[in-house]
């Protein structure tokens, strides 16, 4: 005797055709174990056609408000980065301005304020020696030789070569 | 580029069940009073009325418990066939497999899911 429990593991329940339902109950009649089989597959096939209905209504119901959910989010999110450029303005922005005023007055004595070079009489008031005092005022050093010595030597010398 | 991403997110899919790694079986103990009533009413009226709200969700919740007992593979093949009433090339060409593993995963849920029904019937 064929058992059909073949038959209800190789074809979906709602593929079995005219002859496979008629086939299967002709040996259900007289099989308790097939009967069984038959049952608990019949069982399978509503117990998975009710979770399918109820995730189509699931997805069906979450549709609608899915693009709702979704311009929200980046309404928030467009909201929030604003806060957030507002916030780092009131944190930093006493810094940036003295900074930038602090620029702006350097380019300004830079590039606009005259140039002025300082006089030779303020030069002088500067320097705490002049020429005078460098030439003249030099110290005397017993050790270091005068002009008349210096053109003596450079005389004898030369006499002393003829 | 449909075709891509429902294989990547199937993919995606089998992954996270995989790593799941819950395949109990079901046994007797595990169903509630409601899904024990359910099964003992709905068996012996099978195909003569439709299930009204309650037996709905009794019946949501015990197909819960039947397809978590299945292999993510096994049950990916079950829900798309028998409840979606995808074919076997259709299934193929979402997940990547041949056809023949296609039909031997789905041979394999479907009789695993009646045999297990058959326990609880009794």
């Amino acid at each position: 005797m064929n058992h059909i429990t073949d038959i209800l593991d190789n074809t979906p329940f709602n593929g079995l055709t005219e002859s496979d339902l008629r086939a299967i109950r002709t040996h259900t009649g007289s099989c308790v174990e097939c009967a069984h089989a038959f049952a608990a597959a019949e069982l399978a096939s509503v117990l998975l056609a009710e979770r399918i209905s109820e995730a189509a209504d699931n997805t069906a119901n979450a549709n609608p408000f899915f693009q709702t959910r979704v311009l929200a989010a980046w309404r928030e999110q467009q909201a929030g980065g604003a806060w957030s450029f507002r916030r780092l303005w009131n944190a930093t922005g006493a810094l940036v301005a003295s900074m930038a005023a602090t620029t702006a007055a350097l380019a300004v004595l830079m590039f606009v304020a005259p140039v002025t070079n300082p006089t030779d009489q303020q030069t002088a008031a500067l320097v705490p020696y002049s020429a005078e005092s460098v030439v003249l005022g030099q110290d005397r050093d017993d050790n270091q030789m005068t002009n008349d010595q210096i053109i003596s030597a450079i005389y004898d010398d030369d006499d002393e070569g003829k | 580029m449909e075709g891509w991403l429902t294989r990547i997110a199937t993919n995606t899919c089998l992954n996270m069940l995989r790593s799941a790694r819950r395949r109990p079986e079901v046994v007797n103990a595990d169903l509630s009073d409601d899904e024990t009533e359910f099964l003992e009413t709905v068996s012996s009226q099978m195909g003569r009325e439709t299930l009204d709200a309650e037996q709905k969700v009794v019946a949501v919740d015990l197909a819960e418990k039947l397809l978590e007992t299945l292999s993510p593979d096994d049950r990916l093949a079950l829900t798309m066939i028998d409840g979606e009433g995808a074919s076997v090339n259709e299934v193929a060409e979402v997940t990547g497999w041949s056809e023949s593993k296609v039909k031997v995963r789905a041979f394999r849920a479907r009789k695993k899911a009646r045999e297990a029904l058959e326990k609880l019937l009794g």
